[in-house]
């Protein structure tokens, strides 16, 4: 996701960090503190990628001729699909 | 040697003298009106047929030309051969195939793969058609999240195969293009004609993005989907691939948010069981019993103050609540005070966490605290209150074990208070 890179955050990063995390808290014999503080950062990675994921959604849009000849994208509110977006 | 030089030959003709010999072989001669040539169709090829064939059928094979020795005849050996009910049409798509194939554009090594997320989508399709609304319906269900440019092409008729290319080339030139699905619905071999076009062939042989191809039903093989990146078997099967990996990362994220709340889950049910070893643990028997007799003498202590000792108890009493108030900054049970601290914060950072929906965990936290809670006796401890011991180690339990002036030790948390016996009451 080239758009969340820029912006900062990389997705795939922030997966891979929380997926070890539950690894990791799922393997079982960690101090309370260390546990704690590995669950406090997978829920904050899981926000974080939650609100990235949310942030795109589906849409469509309509490549429509201009006078020049030129196509231009215009945005098709009526078309089936859009404002479908959310699950 | 000839098998070599032509051992990919497509013919037309019509069935002659057709033999079903008991093997599973079929022997017949293909003929037009000037020519005629042997050919058979062995039994492995014969049982994949999916129609019967007869004398006097239009047919369209391929195979290659063998010697059958025995009579020095040339024959053509099947390997495919289907009814040539749109004898034209198919012969026109075998020969572009053939072509095609020739200059390579089918190669495996020329496919590229779908882009793992893609985030804009060329699409050429009917504006009008249900395949547009099948597409985003799919996407949606699969969890896309990502931009569907949509250029719209007349997919049947004269003028389709020009738009449908055009549509490749257009959305081939954007820069933030990922992918380009081409699709549209089942339908006639004619119907579907436009995507056995050479031009619509080319234009998806020099796409600068991958090319998923949803055209027709499954069954349905045309020569876009040759050329294409990727053949879908129908343009759902197409939205689905181009979904996958948005499905897929969203699947990952839900098991990760389950995983770190199934995570803490655990660890708590082994805190919890440890803590419970810990109570069970001999020494605190011995505090339970105490505390049972302190709570026993309060109770007395506080019959007799309707008896009228109200103020010395007062007084009493004040001591225990200056007592209760010292000791509860230095907790008797360290672990409990940690593990009841931990609780909480886990308890506020899984409200943090509400957006992972986490609704059930998080009463599930909640009644992992009730059950520390329950543990009273350590509850208890925390109210504090002390152990008082004569000098010779004998815990104190009746005032009858003292004298005033009698010095005891008074064992608090973090130590012993020396102390003196100045008056007995009770």
């Amino acid at each position: 996701m080239k758009k969340n890179e820029e912006a900062g955050f990389d997705f795939e990063k922030a997966m891979a960090e929380l997926e070890g995390i539950v690894k990791r808290l799922e393997s079982g014999n960690l101090p309370l503190e260390e546990s704690l503080g590995l669950f406090e950062r997978g829920v904050e990675l899981a926000r974080s990628c939650k609100a990235r994921l949310d942030s795109a959604e589906l849409r469509i849009a309509r490549l429509v001729k201009d006078k020049d000849g030129l196509f231009k994208e215009e945005p098709a509110a009526d078309e089936p699909g859009n404002g479908r977006g959310e699950r | 040697m000839l098998g070599e030089r032509f051992g990919d030959l497509w013919v037309t003709g019509e069935v002659s003298g057709l033999r079903a010999y008991p093997s599973g072989h079929l022997y017949f001669a293909l003929k037009d009106e000037g020519s005629q040539i042997d050919a058979v169709c062995f039994k492995s090829v014969a049982q994949t047929l999916r129609f019967e064939l007869e004398d006097g059928l239009s047919v369209v094979g391929h195979g290659r030309l063998d010697m059958y020795v025995p009579r020095g005849r040339y024959q053509l050996v099947l390997d495919h051969i289907e009814p040539r009910g749109q004898g034209a049409l198919q012969l026109a798509f075998e020969k572009l195939k053939a072509k095609l194939d020739k200059e390579g554009l089918f190669a495996p090594e020329r496919k590229r793969p779908v882009p793992n997320l893609p985030g804009v989508v060329g699409l050429v399709t009917s504006p009008a058609g249900a395949v547009l609304h099948d597409i985003m319906r799919t996407l949606a269900h699969h969890r896309a999240r990502l931009l569907v440019r949509l250029f719209p092409a007349q997919v049947q008729g004269e003028a389709a195969a020009a738009q449908i290319a055009e549509g490749v080339r257009v959305l081939s030139g954007q820069p933030d293009v990922e992918l380009i699905i081409v699709a549209r619905g089942g339908g006639s071999i004619e119907d579907l004609w436009p995507f056995n076009e050479e031009i619509v062939a080319r234009a998806i042989a020099a796409a600068r993005v991958p090319v998923v191809s949803g055209v027709g039903h499954e069954t349905d093989f045309t020569i876009a989907d040759f050329v294409a990146d990727v053949r879908a078997p129908t343009p759902t099967a197409a939205a689905q691939l181009v979904a996958r990996g948005w499905e897929e990362l969203a699947g990952r994220l839900d098991d990760a948010g389950s995983g770190l709340v199934e995570g803490v889950e655990r660890m708590l049910l082994d805190k919890e069981r440890e803590v419970e070893e810990l109570v069970r643990h001999r020494s605190f028997e011995l505090v339970r019993q105490r505390l049972a007799e302190t709570a026993h003498r309060l109770e007395r202590g506080l019959l007799r103050s309707e008896a009228g000792v109200r103020g010395d108890l007062r007084r009493d009493r004040s001591a225990v609540t200056e007592l209760e108030r010292r000791l509860a900054a230095r907790h008797p049970s360290a672990v409990l005070a940690a593990q009841r601290g931990w609780l909480e914060r886990l308890e506020f950072a899984l409200e943090k966490g509400q957006k992972l929906q986490v609704e059930g965990p998080k009463s599930e936290l909640a009644g992992f605290r009730a059950k520390l809670d329950a543990l009273s006796p350590l509850a208890s401890l925390a109210r504090g209150y002390s152990i008082c011991r004569r000098p010779d180690g004998t815990v104190v339990s009746r005032t009858g074990q003292v004298r005033a002036g009698d010095g005891v030790d008074v064992r608090v948390t973090d130590g012993v208070l020396g102390c003196r016996v100045e008056r007995i009451g009770g």
